[in-house]
């Protein structure tokens, strides 16, 4: 019991004097690590391998991970198959809609370095490059039990709080900014102002601003509210 | 059924009909001559539903050829017709007066290829995004040189191969040497 004690005592001074602080980290990744709301972005075939990994056959729920239908409500951000330049646009919509903390991860070989279509003029090769990925599950395309070793894998490192690349995008986001700039060219502005929320959140890095960013700040519009208007046809009189 | 088809066309001049089957007809005629065979077709033997053009580029001969791929459901026959013109300029007359679908397959064609087709109502580009190339369906468009300059490749050399390779053994065939 003593011992305990000791061991809390010591994280108790990493943690500002907080004796639980490390205990309820602890369990909220725990938690965070069991129940996991996965949004499959189905870029590509390897989509056909998740619905006998999602039902009964392989049944991802035992996991506790489970389809989820909006990116703001979704943990898990599933990336299968080829990204063509259009739908990465869309991917990094899907993305920095959702919410924090979020894990990417990328499926079969064309996520990895273009697998099949390395040749084609129309699809984006690393997918790193454009979004901090979390875990690739190589294969082409893998089948469902790759992807459940892959997802538990994601577990373990979710549990041991090794799962951060969410984190990485707003410390690098200059260097992922350039590269989606270097395809959607010069005026590329996504909805979402990941500046702000870097800032809001207390990530700004040494490598969240630069020449990129500076880019982008030159022409951002800031996101303005949808007007609704309720038009009612007048009565003939 | 086939009969019919050549007593349609029999006022055609330089055209060359051949049944490929029962159902298939394939027609090869001159450029100037498709509008009236066309017209024809869908006049006289209710080949309303053009399903698609198709385009080929066959470089060595400097030529673009076309294909019209119309349906008729009276007769339950498809007929190609297809011609040739020349690759450079590389313009033609739209359908679209003909076939309204046409403006899609036209705006495609346009897009991928660098066709253009006169008359027709829309040519900004379609499908492709972002995209400042050449038209990329085009032979002499060289994929791969435009790949290695826009797109970034993942460096792979984990360390299991590198252990591998001093033991003398490691990757025949390189990616980087088969590109």
């Amino acid at each position: 019991m003593s011992n305990e004690r000791e061991v809390i005592g010591i994280h108790a001074e990493a943690k500002r004097g907080n004796p639980l602080a490390h205990v309820f980290d602890e369990l909220t990744r725990f938690c965070r690590a069991r129940s996991l709301f996965m949004l499959h972005y189905c870029t590509g075939c390897g989509a056909i391998e998740l619905p006998p990994a999602m039902t009964s056959r392989f049944d991802m729920e035992r996991l506790g991970i489970q389809p989820m239908v909006t990116p703001r409500q979704a943990d898990i951000l599933l990336v299968t198959g080829y990204v063509s330049v259009k739908t990465l646009k869309r991917i990094i919509l899907t993305y920095e809609q959702m919410s924090a903390p979020k894990y990417v991860i990328g499926i079969c070989s064309c996520t990895v370095n273009g697998g099949m279509y390395w040749q084609s003029y129309a699809t984006a090769k690393v997918l790193k490059a454009y979004l901090p990925v979390d875990m690739y599950i190589a294969g082409c395309m893998p089948r469902p039990e790759a992807v459940i070793a892959g997802l538990r894998a994601l577990i373990d490192d979710i549990e041991a709080d090794r799962a951060e690349s969410w984190k990485r995008y707003y410390q690098h986001y200059d260097h992922y900014l350039g590269n989606q700039q270097s395809l959607f060219g010069d005026d590329w502005q996504t909805p979402t102002d990941i500046l702000a929320e870097a800032e809001h959140y207390g990530l700004l890095g040494e490598h969240t601003r630069g020449k990129h960013t500076a880019l982008l700040e030159r022409h951002q519009r800031p996101l303005e509210a949808l007007e609704m208007r309720l038009r009612v046809p007048e009565e003939p009189e | 059924m086939s009969r019919a088809i050549e007593h349609i066309l029999r006022d055609l001049e330089h055209i060359a009909i051949r049944h490929d089957s029962e159902r298939r007809v394939r027609i090869d005629l001159a450029s100037e001559a498709l509008p009236a065979l066309l017209e024809l077709l869908k006049g006289r033997a209710g080949f309303v539903h053009l399903s698609a053009i198709s385009c080929v580029d066959w470089i060595d001969s400097g030529e673009f050829e076309l294909v019209y791929h119309l349906w008729s459901y009276e007769l339950n026959t498809l007929v190609s017709a297809h011609i040739r013109i020349p690759r450079d300029p590389g313009v033609y007359l739209s359908v679209y007066d003909l076939y309204q679908p046409a403006a899609f397959f036209e705006r495609d064609i346009h897009e991928m290829f660098g066709l253009y087709f006169e008359g027709s109502p829309d040519m900004r580009p379609f499908i492709l995004t972002e995209w400042n190339g050449p038209p990329p369906m085009r032979k002499d468009f060289d994929s791969e040189a435009f790949v290695n300059q826009t797109f970034q490749w993942e460096t792979y050399h984990p360390d299991w191969l590198k252990d591998l390779e001093e033991q003398g053994g490691g990757i025949d065939k390189r990616p980087e040497d088969i590109r």
